[in-house]
């Protein structure tokens, strides 16, 4: 009779088998009793209220990420230079669009954050204050696409961009020019 | 290496698409050099033939200061010399090879030119222009003979003078003056001889003249003897005449005393005594006709009968040859040669039977008659003619007409024609044609169903014929270009306009009454018409045209229609103002005054001159013409132009010049009063410094329209334009200064806006200046400036202002609808520089385009008869002191440099000799891009400008076949590749 490796005695489930051989487990084995006998002291299941916490984090996290993606943003306008062409006008459209498409995204953005309490993830209402700085960020963005535009002469501020929509009307006295 | 030649080759082609192709000289522009209305009141200024070789010529002097040989064939100019204005043409003298001129007062200047050719051989001043004696008629008091053995030239000059020149270097070789320098006789005239040269002087006291005859050595010039003849005569221009006989050589007089003829034959001691012929008692005075040199002269009778008279070569006996009938309308006498040099002598009169010229010659020992084919409805009356007969006997003949045109008839044929009247042009707009109405609708409201549905099914088969005609425009077609000629294809006579509106018409005035109709595409005469008399008809007079307004353009709906305010000065000096009304497309009458469609009659709408006529500009325009009593009379004058101009009239106010007490010029600003007949009163006047007097006054150059209210700096903060529509601008002199000044005045207030004031150059103030929008331009000679020399950079200058409102940056005051009387409409800021110019001018204008976006440049006649454009990036008075900085050249600036380089590139003119230009009229085409330019004076020039290159259409290298051929070939791949691609995709879908 050709011996047989029973795998399968080595499974906890198979006790009796284990215990009959009493074989001592092999090096840096730990069975799953031992582990299991000390999680339930120190570390119970995670609460709610510790998800919140960190999901509030989080939401921090991403309302500040646009200011911190600024400095970036910051060299590549430098770097794409004043004078109006596709590359630098690229960079400015993206600018000034992604604040407002963050913006308008940002309950369906902030969803996976809102914590358990909140009965509409996607309400204005939930994490208002990481909103709000949120929004605040983007300006920020916005502000530095609006002050490049400016540095590149698109911002119609000069009297000279609305003297086209002025408008005279005929002279009260009239000269007979011979 | 060769990115840098590649480099200058661009460069190459970018300046040379600034200049005029060598290819649009005569397409886009067109020249027309004219020669003005000969002088026919003296035989030495008007025209006559003149025999070169085998071939002859037509050498006269005219009005407009021009000598000029035409061509007998067809007229064209074969050469001409154009004289200073202030040097009038006494007189010229044909020799064999040569011709001499004595110019300028007192025949102060001499001049000889190959007559071939009109090349300048000599020239050679005898006194100063100012030191010349002004005689009444000009011509007296100059005489010019020609040596019989050398070139020499004798002339008399200032009256008291008699010089010999050297015929080919103009050295003097004596000189004589009379010895009656400071009496009132004068030297008339100089005959060379052999023997000695003689001066014929006359002294009038009382009613007798002396004839005066000085006998000089032709070597020396010492006097030999000299001799008072006391005579009868009551004029020494016209009474006495004197001649070379040239087969004797020897100088005779002639004149007529108490009804007959006297001779007097000169020889050097002059001991001859005058001879009496007998026989003829009733002979008035003796008229030449050019054939003196033949013993031919014209005899007139007290009776106002005339008699050829040939004075025998011996000089001692007179015998009328032949004997006219008396006729009284129309009468002139010519004299002519024929091939052999055989003399002939012509009357022309007017016929009331045939209502046509008739033309008697006499001569060859036979008489003949000739009814001259001269249209007197186009061209008024003959003033002179001059004749040469030809080998088959028939005369040809040269007339010059009242109405100033040049014609030879061959006598009964018009061979050809020369609107000399235009060389006097004083006033000229362009008149916009309508457009070409391609299909004509034919279609009319009461067609039925069934007739519309056949008319369409009969239109239905001319469709492929369309189709296939469209697709071959579409692929090979060419697109009208702006350097193309605006010339279209005539289509029955019809005119209408180019696609980019560069045919348009001229109008012209001119001061011999005529009027034009001129195409603007190629100049050629549409039309002319002669401003009719009028009530002055059977006293005679002379009508001038004062004004010309366009009334109705092609947008109102109807052809264009011009108004002339001219004025008709009747044999005894009576003055009338009359409205002529026209339509501009044809020349017809619109006034119903003419009673035949042939004569152009106008509205007597003063009998009494009128001071000055307006336009006012409205939807409706209305002519105002002002009379003397400062009275508005309205054209037209109907209910609808009553209610228009009482509605403007509390607005309207207007400057006229006007003499004060102490005489001198003065402006004063006026405004209508009120009620049925609004009389103009006062409300300014000019309070001119001590001594300063009013030179001129001008109107804004343009008014077309602004595009822009301000001017846009770099940092894109404004500069508002000044653009008061009331601006004078008015030229004064104050001689006890020696100052020129200039004043841009609000005309209803009396403000003065702008003031400057330059140095007179020696006494004489010429300042030419032009004001468009906020921006005017001066050019002035400068000799000396305030703080004295001007050390070594005498010249002429340029001076460029812009007038903006308010103080600085982005301040307006809104000047443009401001009322004269607030305070803010003075506060002004100019900028001004000023330039070296490199010409003088005799004109100047700014283009003018449709809209008024283009920039503007100017456009100069030079004084060296050149039409010249300077662009407004030249003339900026913003340009910079120093290196420009970002902003500034965003702007377009640059360096202030005091010279204004002279482009020859922007000669406008091509090669031509543009000369006598008076004036330069600009107007917009239908393309935004161009402007018209059109200058007359003398000559008459035109051409197109683009001062911002044409940026609105295709340019003249699109290479349209290219772009077919891609879009081709690109279709024709879409075509290949879809079946490809459909297959590919199915394909694709399997192994999904």
């Amino acid at each position: 009779m050709s011996p047989i490796l029973e795998y399968s005695s080595l499974e906890p489930s198979n006790q009796t088998i284990v215990r009959s051989v009493k074989l001592p487990p092999p090096p840096g084995f730990t069975g799953t009793k031992a582990s299991s006998s000390k999680a339930p002291v120190k570390k119970t299941a995670p609460t709610k209220q510790s998800y919140d916490a960190i999901k509030a984090q989080r939401a921090w996290d991403f309302a500040t990420s646009p200011a911190k993606q600024l400095p970036m943003q910051a060299f590549m306008l430098y770097m794409s230079g004043s004078g109006v062409q596709i590359f630098s006008m690229g960079i400015v459209f993206m600018l000034l669009m992604t604040p407002f498409k963050n913006v308008f995204s940002m309950n369906d953005a902030f969803a996976q954050f809102a914590p358990s309490t909140s009965k509409n993830s996607k309400s204005i209402s939930t994490l208002p204050l990481q909103k709000l700085v949120y929004i605040a960020c983007n300006l920020l963005t916005l502000g530095v696409g609006l002050w490049k535009c400016r540095s590149m002469g698109l911002l119609p501020t000069g009297t000279g961009d609305w003297l086209a929509f002025e408008t005279r009307g005929p002279p009260p006295e009239v000269v007979l020019h011979y | 290496m060769w990115l840098l030649s590649w480099f200058w080759l661009l460069c190459a082609f970018s300046i040379s698409s600034l200049a005029l192709h060598e290819t649009d000289v005569g397409v886009v522009d067109w020249y027309k050099p004219l020669i003005g209305v000969p002088m026919w009141d003296s035989t030495f200024t008007a025209p006559a033939f003149a025999k070169i070789g085998n071939r002859d010529l037509i050498i006269t002097a005219t009005g407009s200061n021009v000598l000029a040989a035409l061509s007998v064939e067809d007229g064209s100019v074969v050469w001409r010399y154009v004289f200073e204005r202030e040097e009038k043409i006494m007189g010229y003298y044909p020799q064999d090879k040569v011709i001499a001129t004595l110019s300028g007062p007192g025949g102060a200047i001499v001049r000889t030119f190959d007559i071939a050719t009109g090349e300048l051989l000599l020239e050679r001043p005898l006194h100063s222009i100012r030191e010349g004696l002004l005689l009444e008629p000009a011509f007296l008091g100059a005489s010019l003979a020609f040596d019989s053995s050398s070139e020499d030239i004798f002339t008399v000059s200032n009256a008291h003078t008699v010089t010999r020149l050297d015929g080919t270097t103009g050295a003097e070789i004596w000189k004589w003056n009379s010895p009656h320098h400071a009496s009132k006789a004068i030297l008339i005239k100089v005959l060379s001889t052999p023997e000695a040269v003689y001066a014929i002087g006359a002294q009038t006291s009382l009613s007798k003249l002396t004839l005066q005859i000085f006998a000089l050595s032709p070597t020396t010039g010492e006097l030999i003897e000299s001799r008072d003849v006391s005579s009868k005569v009551a004029d020494a221009i016209s009474g006495v005449f004197s001649y070379v006989e040239p087969a004797s050589n020897q100088a005779i007089v002639a004149w007529a005393e108490e009804g007959s003829p006297r001779t007097l034959i000169l020889d050097s001691h002059l001991q001859n005594k005058p001879t009496s012929i007998e026989g003829i008692t009733t002979l008035a005075y003796l008229i030449d006709l050019g054939l003196s040199n033949h013993g031919q002269f014209l005899g007139q009778a007290f009776d106002g009968g005339s008699q050829i008279m040939q004075i025998s070569p011996s000089g001692t006996n007179i015998v009328p040859i032949h004997d006219f009938d008396v006729r009284t309308l129309g009468v002139f006498f010519g004299g002519g040669l024929d091939r052999a040099g055989q003399p002939y002598i012509a009357r022309t009169y007017w016929s009331t039977e045939l209502n046509k010229v008739i033309l008697d010659v006499i001569g060859g020992g036979e008489k003949q008659e000739f009814t001259l084919g001269f249209e007197t409805n186009e061209d008024g009356i003959v003033d002179h003619f001059t004749f040469r007969v030809s080998d088959d006997k028939k005369p040809q003949v040269v007339v010059t007409s009242s109405t100033g045109a040049v014609q030879a008839f061959s006598p009964t044929d018009l061979q050809w024609s020369r609107q000399e009247s235009l060389a006097t042009a004083h006033l000229a707009e362009f008149v916009e044609l309508p457009e070409r109405i391609v299909t004509e609708s034919t279609a009319d409201k009461s067609e039925g169903f069934f007739a519309r549905l056949i008319r369409q099914v009969v239109q239905a088969q001319n469709l492929p014929q369309y189709l296939i005609n469209f697709i071959r425009r579409f692929v090979t077609g060419s697109y009208a270009s702006a350097t193309s000629s605006a010339v279209p294809q005539s289509q029955n006579g019809t005119l209408y306009r180019d696609a980019f509106g560069f045919r348009q018409i001229i109008v012209t005035a001119t001061t011999y009454g005529k009027v034009f109709g001129i195409d603007s595409s190629n100049g050629n005469v549409l039309w002319s018409r002669s401003l009719g008399l009028g009530s002055a008809i059977n006293v005679g007079g002379v009508v001038t045209p004062k004004k010309m307004y366009v009334i109705k353009t092609v947008s109102d709906g109807t052809d264009p229609e011009v108004v002339i305010i001219a004025e008709r000065r009747n044999a005894y000096r009576m003055v009338a103002t009359v409205v002529f009304h026209i339509n501009a497309l044809s020349g017809a009458d619109l006034t119903g005054a003419s009673t035949k469609p042939e004569f152009l009659e106008g509205i007597d709408i003063l009998d009494r001159g009128s001071i000055e006529s307006y336009l006012l500009e409205g939807e409706k325009k209305v002519v105002i013409v002002l009379s003397e009593s400062l009275q508005p009379h309205l054209y037209p004058d109907n209910a609808e132009t009553q209610e228009v101009f009482q509605k403007a009239q509390a607005q309207l106010s207007f400057p006229i010049r006007t003499l004060t007490d102490d005489g001198n010029q003065q402006i004063v600003g006026h405004k209508f009063g009120t009620g049925d007949r609004p009389v103009a009163y006062p409300t300014w006047s000019l309070t001119l410094p001590d001594g300063e007097q009013v030179q001129r006054m001008s109107p804004p150059a343009t008014k077309g329209p602004i595009a822009s209210l301000g001017k846009v700096l770099g940092n894109r903060t404004t500069l508002y334009k000044y653009l008061n529509p009331r601006l004078v601008t008015t030229f004064t002199v104050s001689p006890t200064r020696g100052l020129c000044g200039l004043y841009l005045l609000d005309a209803t207030k009396g403000t003065v806006v702008y003031h400057t004031e330059v140095k007179a150059h020696s006494g004489v103030c010429d300042m030419q200046a032009s004001l468009t929008e906020n921006w005017l331009v001066y050019h002035y000679y400068e000799g000396e400036a305030f703080d004295g020399d001007v050390k070594g950079t005498k010249g002429y200058r340029l001076v460029t202002v812009e007038l903006y409102e308010g103080h600085g940056l982005d301040e307006k005051t809104r000047s443009s609808d401001m009322s004269s009387y607030v305070k803010d409409s003075t506060e002004i800021t100019a900028y001004e520089q000023s330039y070296i110019f490199p010409h003088a001018i005799t004109t100047l204008a700014p283009t003018t385009t449709k809209f008024g976006i283009t920039s503007k440049d100017f456009i100069f006649a030079t004084k060296n008869n050149k039409i010249q454009s300077f662009p407004r990036r030249y003339l900026n008075p913003r340009r910079t002191r120093g290196k420009p900085t970002a902003e500034e050249q965003e702007e377009g600036l640059i360096v202030y440099d005091p010279l204004i380089p002279d482009d020859p590139k922007r000669v406008l003119s091509h090669d031509y000799q543009v000369a006598g230009i008076k004036r330069i009229v600009t107007a917009p085409a239908v393309l935004e891009s161009t402007s018209m330019v059109f200058a007359f004076g003398l000559d008459m020039f035109l051409t197109r400008v683009a001062p911002s290159s044409t940026f609105d259409v295709l340019s003249e290298n699109f290479n349209k076949a290219q772009l077919v051929i891609t879009i081709g070939a690109l279709a024709a791949a879409i075509l290949f590749t879809k079946p490809m691609v459909q297959r590919k995709r199915l394909r694709e879908k399997w192994y999904q």
